[in-house]
Order: C-alpha cells, then structure tokens, then sequence
C-alpha cells in the first residue's frame, strides 16, 4: 500500500471521475475522424439532428478552452520550485528540491522533475508558466477559495452563485446552440459551469447512451417518448432534459476513431478524461470550454519531494497532458489549455512532512494564444517580511487575469465583462494573442 | 456493537433460516401493495408533498395514510420514530456481514464490500424503514458530517460512525451529535486530526469543524479561532495508532492496526497551554477537557443555531427564507439545540408546502423508484446505478457532502433514464418489479403513471414496464 493511502490526507484525489466508472473509450466505428484531423469534414451520412447541430461552417473552426482544476490546493513551490532562494531551503529541510533535481527554467526558479514530459512544450514555447498567482481569498479554506475562482471573483461572494464559465457563455453568442458549448468530464458539473444552460456532464463517452429495456423499450422509442414528456415545460429538469438528448443525437452519429495518435494516457481518472476530451475535440462538435478535475493535491502529511505523493500527482498530470497535446495534432492551434488550483501551500513544512493551506501557487498555460517559453513571476520572496498571514508565499498576479486573457485569446471577448465582475482587466502577457 | 465472529455466525444462521436459503428473500411488505388505486386529487397533492418532504417518495398507500390521519397526527409518528423495524429488514442487514463488526476489526474484508455493504445497508434502510424521517435525517446528517471512505482507513470505521454518532443522534441533540462526531475515529483520521499535535497543530478538523460542523463560513470566527481551535484538539487521534515516525514506505503492515480504531486521546501530544477560542478563555492544563470546551461554545454559540436551521430549511423547505430560519433557531436555542423540536417547527409550517420544488439527489431518486414501485431489492447491483448518477453514498471526497442544488445534478440525467429503464425491464440483478402483483391494484387501468408519481403523465401505450419506465423518467418524478 503506498504511503498517502495510510493517514495522509487523500481527500480530493478523486475529485470527480472514480477509476472505476471510466470506461475505456473503445472506438467502434470508425471514418470521419480520420478526415477530422485534416481539417476536411464531410457530415454526409450524419443523421438529421446531428447534421441540425452541425450546420454552421465555422463550426470546424471552433476553438476551445480547457481548464484543468487542480482540487485540494497544489504545493506550487515543490512544482516552479525557488532553488535559487535560501528561505525556501531554510523553511523547507526535508520537502526542498535542490538545484540540481530540478529542470531549470531561468537559473533561479526550476520545474520538478516529473514534468519533464511537459518541458519540451515550455522550451519550443507553447507553454507559459505564471507563479505567486492566485485569488484574494483569506479563508485558506479549500470551498471558500474554489467558489471564489469558479465564480470569477477575486474573494468569495455569495452575491454570486453562477460560474464564471456559465455565464460567459450566456453573455457570448457562441457559434451554435450546441448542448456541448461547454462539457465536463465527471459525474457532476463544476461550479465554474454553475447556471450553464449549455453545459454537460460526460462520465464516460461509451457510457453515453441510452438503455435498451430487454425488447420493451427500443432505444428510438425511448428517445421519443422522453422528448415528449421533457418538451412540455421549461423547468431547468425539462430543459436539461432536451439537452440531454441533443447531446446524445450528436454522440450517437459521431464516429469514433480508432487511431490514437497520441502517446498512451495514463490508465487513470484523469489520463481517461483527458482521453475522452481529445476525442471530443477532433470530432469538432462545437465544445467552447472544456472542464477537466484531477484531485488529491491537499498534501497536508507526507507530501514527499522528489519522489512521493506529490510527485506521483505531477507524474500523472505531466503525461496526461503530454499525450492529450500529442493526440490533439493539428487541433492544438485553436486549443488553449489552463491548469489551475485554488491555492498554494504554506512555506514552511510541517511536522508531520507535509504542508498546509496557504496563498500563492503557480499556473500553468499552454496552446493557443500562449507566448510561451518563459517563467512570469513578480517574486515577492520567502523571507520573514515577505510572508503573508501564518507564512504564506504572497499572491501578485490575480488569476482572473490569467483567466480573462486565455478567454480572450482563444474564445473572443464578448462575455468577459459579465465572467469577470468588477475586474479592470490587465491583460496577462503569457496570453496576449500575437 | 462488537460482535465475536460466533455471534455473528450465529445470527447469520438464523438470517439463513428465517428467509428459507433463497437467494432474494422473500418479499417485502406485500401487505403494502394498494389494494386498489385512488386517483389523487390534485398534481402536488399535498400529502404527496409532505410524504417527498419527509421521507424518500410517495408510495400510493402512505398518500392514503396521511391523508386518513392528517399531516400532524404523521408528523408526530414520524418524530417518535418508534416504528419497529420490519424483521424482513432486521434479517437483511444481519446479511451484511462487514457491518456486523466494528473498527479495525473489519481490516479482513476487501475495500469495496465494505464500500458496498455500508451503501446497501443505506438504501434497504431508506427503501424499507417505516421511519422515513429518520432515515431522512440520517442522510442528512450523513452529508453534513461527510466522511469520504476512499481515504486513509476510513472505510473500516464508517460504519462505527454510521451507527454511534449519525444513527444514535439522528434525531437527538444536535450538541450530542457535535461531540460524538469530534470522537469518531473515522471523522478525525478523515480530518488528519491524527497529525494534529502540539509541536505541529494540523487545521483539517479544527477548520472544518468550524466552517462545515457547527458555525458555517460567515459564522463569526477568524484564521486565529482555527489555529486555537487545532491546538485544543491536538492529541485526539485514534487508538492503537503506531507512531507516525514509525512508519515508512514499503513496511507498512494493515495488522498493526488490527483490533482497535477507537477514539484515544494522546496526553503526550496534546498542548496543555491556555487558549482563546471565540472570545473564550480556555485554561492551560484542562487535557482532553478543552475541546469539550470548545464543542460547548460552539453548540451555544448563536452562529451555530442560525447555521444549523439554515440547512434544515434548504433540505426539508427548498429555501431558507429569513423568519421560517429565525423560528427554528429559536427552537434550537429554545431547547439547547434539540433537533426534533427543530423539525416540528419546520414540517408543521405551512412553508413546506408553499416552498420550491427541490430536485432529488440521486440516492432519494432510487429510493423513491424503489418505494414508489413496491420493488424487491437487496440494495446491490442498484449501487452501480447510483456511482453512474453521481452519487455513490460515503464517496464525495469533499467534507461538505454531497451538492443540495439542483444545476449540480441536471449533467446526468441520463443515468436517471437508464436506471428507470432497467429497473422496469428487469435488468437489475436483485432488484425487481413484480408487475403481476402490482397489476391487481390497477384492476384493468393502465394509469401507471398514476400509481408511481400520483399523477397522470399523458402517457401512450399499455405495456406496464414501458410505462412504468417513463413515469421514473418523467420530470415530474425527479422533483420532491
């Protein structure tokens, strides 16, 4: 049994998908997504309401925003570690990497070790990195902080219960009605998509479909009779509802590829998610924004260094998205990914090898729109007076910005306001569309 | 609750004996099969209401019930609780074999039977209990004490906390329930209150405690309240813990941990100087009498009254609108937090009636299909149903338990469907329909719409399971 599944705090490693529920995507037919991948789609043979979904030409053009939530508040230092700086290694005796474990980035500051599959995107430039990012949040409280990122807001508000996600794509016209504007991969949908009309929830592609009940209920039959009943009101089930099968016409004539071009995805939740999520993309049905969860990043006790707990969850995430950038192809010109967390972890280790909630952490940006390659930091340091509140890393990038910059560089403007209330944007440059 | 494996043998044969060695025991509560069905006499009849409400569905013959006796004469039932148990239930749960031992003593069984059993146990409590609003305060309370069973070695003390704090207090004093959980080894070794010691105070517990247990967020505390707080709870760890310092990668052995998982409280650890919790002074030296302190200021303090009503009136209500919540937390307060007085002042106001539609999460969806349709089932293969619906019980890994909205549960829908569709065409091992003996209350009708949500769907076609089918589908039937 490896050491966090003893006493460590696990508690967020399986935020949303379970190993267990996802499925593997065993493609069955097989065709379009070949022509997919060379931008040349023909939908000649989609059945009629998919071809009504699928009109729009641009369609083909669509790009795309994926957020990766990192849950539990992700130890930025061990990731964008500060080799170069003495407090880290005075306040860190066991958890610090050293100068030489670390791929350097800028001769002060250098990536741990387990992602090293993503380094060759930062050093060809299509990834950014942002440190000392965060929200305003005060609480150190995992939900505090979440509500505060998911609904776009710089500290947490109860004035405000949609997601940020979800109201931008109320506020933007979008490209179609698609019932996939906006997906996400787990059972639930986050709370950045929290008053989305247009959003869903896919556990598992393979699983989308409905049942067939042994000769009684034949699938098109079913799938009429819950139009009927779902059409008659405009409660937000009924809604849903209709949604739901829309989105299950659109999978149902969606040809599923065979090939996979990108290296394997780790056999986990999060390797499986990103899996599906390439899937969606290359088959172009009009996702906008795509909402992704890995879990288990509250490392409280034995969070260890190099190797260890944290390690292992960077391992996972450094592959996953290796592959899922790979796998994309050509399709990664109009994807712009973000992997965010709520918060930062406090300097100094504790006692039990661990760290506990704190401030500031680090972002990373990849894609479409990313001026990569480079490190942005306004280092406000580790030393005694640089620390906030119970010895905290300071936060002096507001993530909105970040947010708001990869919106506007891959999805267009329009909706930003009502995304982001009350914010004076300052446009991030690890996002400036060139 | 610890039972030697001879006991349990004991009762098992017993359990085998009274249902005769068939696979699916023989029926439940036949008796309970309306006669005959009475058309309701209006869409949201309130019985049906009242019946959503308080417990998991509205089976035809329970809307009969209310409306004989009336809503006060059910409430009052239902807050007595003193029901029996039917036996049919007693000998299932005696089935479940891991939940007939306690602790690390249930280190033996593999992780998912554990899982599944506590998840088993659950739903045969809520499908077949006469006591709904029980079992409806027990996964109440099962969520506002959310323990995720996936972490650490939670999954061998869940079902101590099941029974010892969420079932014994369910509906009792809510300050019982405080301090019973604070003493629950499965909430402090979920809360890493095990690391929590005086060199180095761990927040966890003390944060959520705060936060999620007794004061909600705006509550009134401050980041020094938590650090106090952990400090008062430092030391509180569960027994026969080997030393952290101990153990190592690779040496770790499950049988050090056998035979014990109570609470301990470890005086070495524990930091026995003075402390300021919510403007209270807490005296150095008090030991293991701190944090029963600190869980007396809490349950006293006016947040934890508002906090507590609050909840309670987004579950049981659909909305917490300001004078229903100042009622009953003056109830709490009126009678030192006790929750039946709580709930009297909440089912007997006429804001149950009038409140917001509530969706139902997907365990009272399952519960209520199962309830609505008199289906045998033995609560297993339904759990594959509920992970694909979001909601496999003891699983949100946040301590928040599981969403109470309604647009966190619209994504899946789908698994709705096809859970409906399956428990009507008999694809469900264990769990099934008997139309023949549902058909004689129908006497010719085809009305299964009405008979399974109380009301009719305009539904097509005669083929009972097809129809069955839709109504579950309905959107009807996923409000409460």
């Amino acid at each position: 049994m490896a050491m966090n599944e003893r006493f460590a705090c696990q508690g967020y490693r399986s935020w949303s998908a379970r190993p267990e529920t996802i499925a593997r995507f065993e493609p069955t037919r097989r065709g379009v997504l070949v022509a997919l991948g060379l931008g040349t789609v023909s939908w000649l043979g989609a059945r009629s309401a998919f071809s009504q979904l699928v009109v729009a030409p641009n369609r083909r053009e669509q790009p795309t925003l994926v957020v990766v939530f990192l849950r539990g508040g992700m130890d930025g230092l061990n990731v964008v570690v500060p080799y170069g700086d003495d407090d880290y290694h005075r306040l860190r005796p066991n958890l610090a990497l050293r100068k030489s474990q670390v791929l350097d980035l800028d001769g002060t500051f250098g990536l741990h070790p387990k992602l090293a599959p993503l380094f060759p995107f930062f050093r060809e430039g299509s990834m950014a990195i942002v440190h000392a990012v965060g929200s305003g949040d005060q609480t150190r409280s995992h939900f505090e902080a979440m509500a505060a990122m998911e609904r776009g807001l710089f500290t947490d508000s109860d004035a405000l219960t949609s997601g940020w996600l979800a109201r931008y794509l109320r506020a933007s016209p979008g490209t179609s009605s698609s019932p996939l504007r906006a997906v996400a991969f787990g059972p639930v949908l986050p709370d950045s998509l929290r008053g989305a009309t247009q959003a869903t929830a896919i556990a598992s592609l393979d699983d989308y479909r409905l049942t067939e009940g042994n000769g009684k209920l034949t699938r098109d039959a079913f799938a009429e009779n819950l139009r009927r009943l779902y059409g008659r009101r405009k409660d937000e089930v009924s809604l849903a509802g209709l949604e739901t099968l829309n989105v299950l016409d659109a999978l149902h004539s969606l040809e599923p590829s065979r090939r996979q071009q990108g290296g394997p995805y780790p056999e986990t939740a999060f390797g499986d998610a990103m899996r599906q999520c390439a899937t969606l993309l290359k088959a172009e049905v009009g996702v906008e924004a795509a909402c992704l969860d890995m879990g288990g990043w509250d490392t409280h006790v034995y969070q260890g260094s190099v190797e260890g707990w944290q390690a292992g969850l960077l391992d996972e995430l450094a592959r996953s998205l290796a592959a899922f950038l790979a796998d994309l192809g050509p399709r990664m010109k109009r994807t712009t990914i973000v992997v965010m967390t709520e918060f930062g972890r406090r300097v100094k280790e504790n006692e039990g090898l661990g760290t506990d909630h704190g401030r500031g952490s680090a972002l990373f940006a990849l894609g479409s729109g990313v001026q990569g390659g480079k490190l942005y930091v306004d280092w406000p340091g580790l030393g005694p007076d640089a620390l906030e509140g119970p010895g905290d890393l300071r936060v002096t990038t507001d993530y909105r910005n970040v947010l708001w910059s990869a919106v506007s560089a891959s999805l267009g403007y329009a909706g930003l306001d009502e995304a982001f209330p009350g914010l004076r944007p300052e446009p991030h440059p690890a996002l400036a569309k060139a | 609750m610890e039972i030697t494996r001879r006991e349990w043998l004991g009762a098992a044969a017993g359990a085998a004996l009274a249902l005769g060695g068939c696979e699916i025991p023989r029926p439940f509560a036949t008796s309970r099969v309306p006669e005959r069905l009475e058309p309701p006499d209006e869409a949201d009849a309130p019985a049906i209401r009242l019946l959503n409400r308080t417990g998991f569905g509205a089976p035809a013959d329970e809307v009969a019930t209310v409306e004989r006796i009336g809503r006060d004469a059910w409430v009052a039932l239902q807050l007595k609780a003193r029901q029996d148990e039917p036996l049919d239930l007693t000998l299932r749960l005696r089935r479940l074999e891991s939940l007939q031992y306690e602790g690390f003593n249930t280190s033996d069984f593999k992780e998912q039977q554990l899982l599944d059993e506590l998840q088993q146990a659950a739903l045969l409590r809520a499908v077949h209990s006469p006591n709904q609003l029980r079992e409806r305060m027990v996964d109440f309370w099962s969520n506002h004490f959310s323990i995720y069973v996936r972490k650490a070695n939670t999954r061998m003390l869940k079902a101590a906390d099941d029974h010892r704090v969420i079932r014994a207090h369910a509906l009792g004093r809510f300050p019982d329930l405080l301090w019973a959980s604070a003493q629950s080894p499965a909430m402090l070794l979920y809360l890493d209150n095990q690391a929590n010691t005086k060199r180095a105070p761990n927040e966890n517990y003390a944060r959520e405690l705060l936060e999620l247990h007794a004061l909600g967020v705006d509550g009134g505390y401050t980041q020094q309240d938590v650090m106090e707080v952990a400090r008062c709870f430092t030391g509180w760890t569960v027994e026969n813990r080997p030393p952290l310092t101990q153990l190592s990668q690779g040496d770790f052995d499950v049988r050090k941990l056998r035979a014990r998982g109570r609470f301990r409280f470890d005086p070495d650890q524990h930091d026995d100087g003075a402390k300021r919790v919510l403007g209270h002074t807490i005296p150095a030296g008090q030991g293991e009498g701190d944090a029963r302190q600190v869980v007396d200021i809490l349950a006293k303090h006016p947040s934890c009254a508002r906090f507590i009503a609050r909840k309670l009136c987004r579950a049981f209500v659909g909305a917490a609108d300001a004078p229903l919540v100042e009622r009953v937390a003056a109830s709490y307060t009126k009678t030192g937090g006790d929750i039946k007085a709580m709930l009297e002042t909440l089912l007997l106001s006429d804001d149950l009636l009038e409140g917001p539609p509530i969706l139902k999460r997907p365990f009272d969806y399952v519960a209520s299909a199962l309830r609505c349709t008199y289906a045998e089932t033995d609560g297993r293969a339904v759990g594959e149903h509920l992970r694909k619906m979001g909601q496999p019980l003891n699983e949100w890994p946040m301590p928040d338990g599981y969403p109470d909205g309604t647009s966190e549960w619209t994504g899946s829908l789908l698994a709705r469907w096809n859970f409906a569709a399956a428990l009507a065409t008999d694809q469900i091992r264990g769990t099934r329909i008997v139309f023949d003996r549902l058909g004689k209350s129908m006497e010719g009708s085809s009305d299964w719409d009405r008979l399974v949500c109380g009301r009719s769907l305009g539904l097509s076609g005669n083929d009972p399971a097809e129809l069955v089918a839709l109504s579950l589908c309905s959107p009807e039937f996923q409000w409460r």
